[in-house]
């Protein structure tokens, strides 16, 4: 069952519509979190992988370098899995990024913010906010883009699955994801199938939309061994 | 030793634990053993609030499934999230009696044997962070004397969450809350990998990582960690014991 936030922020990303494309949570991220834009980066063995979405030419200057460099606040967020902020970088409370610092400034970023893409073990990325001007995210930003990284993981995690397009938000909406059964029976695939817990989170997922099943009552299965994956 | 020297000594030891780097779902899941070796209550929970404003349960006395659905429930209806929601204390001295109040959650815990439970709120200064759930199979229901220690351990409960007492704002919690939340889906995913590994059910899997973490003295959540990143000898989880 969501909370009344995480309620918002999928009104907000659904539009009406029960669907959303990668490019509709960049686009929608600034205005949710009250900052100028908003990029996802997807990670994994500690390097870069690559931009998931990124809300104008800005955030896409901020994924490129971290793309190039190996730093700054996606990186840095998702290598320490924890939430990093810089609410002004011409004067940085932590000296840090010092070739990514110079070429974001000149482009008009002043404050960086980078979130965790995580669900427990699996970590998958990071979502990045910037402002041009400084100051800290209000705590109401600061939990929707929280809230906003939960949905984003797992969005990356469906869309990886080949989920259809607005199972997410259904998925999301039911709550389907707040049941521990799922994460129990992502353990135990992965030791079964020899796969990472994020590759058996995937498998879970893409079996249970192939054989419209709901995610849990197929977590349930596989806790009780009455069904393996592979 | 007299029941107030042991309601003291656990009070010192969490108080102790705070002090260090400790791991919040294993303190927690402390305070759930305490409240049912120490108090006339049947099982205990915690759950806290995400900042999506659900709740989760963080750590519970016991990992019988009965129990753990009955938390999974009330993230929609029930004691804990009305205690959540209200901030005040909500009593239920006849679970039979409560199926108007909550039509899922009631007959729910009536099957899985309870008769009475009590939701205290865990509450910092003006913010409620989440619920400390009692459940009591027996008639009569809990006494007000164990209440007002559960009210004890709920209050430490809560400092415990914030690290930090200088850094007590919104943001900080946020992150306390959202990290102690994660942390429990990372021990569930280990269960499911040491339940496979080991050839045990949910339940023992958690009590040899629980067995495991306290007999290397290492946080609970780093424990989960390695065996899901298989860093620890998968060996130990088919002799350990909690």
């Amino acid at each position: 069952m969501p909370g009344d936030r995480l309620r918002r922020i999928l009104a907000e990303l659904s539009d009406g519509e029960n669907v959303w494309p990668a490019a509709r949570l960049c686009a929608v991220g600034p205005q949710l979190t009250g900052m100028k834009g908003a990029g996802v980066m997807l990670m994994s063995d500690d390097v870069p992988r690559g931009s998931l979405c990124s809300s104008d030419e800005v955030s896409q200057l901020i994924e490129e370098l971290q793309y190039t460099l190996g730093e700054g606040p996606c990186v840095d967020a998702y290598q320490r899995d924890t939430i990093v902020s810089e609410p002004d970088l011409a004067d940085p409370q932590t000296p840090r990024w010092f070739a990514f610092t110079p070429p974001v400034l000149q482009a008009g970023v002043r404050a960086v913010f980078g979130f965790p893409l995580r669900v427990g073990t699996v970590r998958l990325g990071a979502l990045d906010l910037y402002r041009d001007r400084p100051g800290d995210l209000s705590s109401d930003q600061h939990a929707d883009a929280l809230v906003l990284a939960d949905v984003t993981a797992r969005w990356v995690l469906d869309a990886q699955a080949g989920a259809p397009s607005g199972v997410v938000a259904e998925q999301l909406e039911a709550g389907a994801d707040f049941h521990f059964a799922v994460h129990n029976a992502a353990g135990i695939v992965s030791v079964q199938e020899g796969i990472s817990v994020t590759d058996a989170l995937i498998r879970l997922r893409a079996f249970a939309y192939s054989h419209d099943r709901l995610l849990d009552d197929v977590a349930q299965d596989v806790i009780a061994r009455r069904l393996r994956l592979g | 030793m007299t029941r107030e020297a042991d309601v003291v000594r656990s009070l010192v030891e969490m108080a102790d634990t705070l002090v260090d780097d400790y791991d919040v779902v294993d303190l927690l899941t402390g305070l759930t053993d305490r409240c049912v070796t120490l108090l006339g209550v049947s099982a205990a929970g915690v759950m806290l609030a995400s900042p999506s404003g659900s709740l989760g349960l963080v750590a519970s006395s016991s990992e019988a499934m009965r129990l753990l659905e009955l938390f999974e429930l009330q993230a929609q209806e029930g004691p804990c999230l009305d205690a959540y929601r209200t901030g005040v204390r909500v009593d239920q001295e006849d679970l039979r009696a409560g199926y108007g109040r909550w039509p899922l959650f009631s007959p729910a815990a009536v099957r899985a044997g309870f008769q009475s439970a009590v939701a205290l709120p865990l509450r910092l200064r003006e913010v409620t962070l989440g619920a400390l759930n009692l459940f009591r199979t027996t008639r009569p229901p809990i006494g007000e004397a164990d209440v007002i220690v559960a009210r004890a351990f709920a209050d430490l409960a809560a400092l415990s969450i914030l690290q930090h007492r200088a850094s007590a704002e919104a943001q900080r919690l946020n992150e306390q809350l959202s990290a102690a939340l994660s942390s429990r889906i990372v021990i569930e995913q280990a269960k499911g990998v040491i339940s496979e590994r080991a050839g045990v059910d949910l339940a023992e899997a958690f009590a040899r990582l629980r067995g495991y973490a306290r007999n290397a003295n290492l946080p609970l959540t780093a424990v989960a960690r390695a065996a899901v990143d298989g860093t620890l000898d998968p060996r130990a989880w088919t002799s350990a014991r909690g």
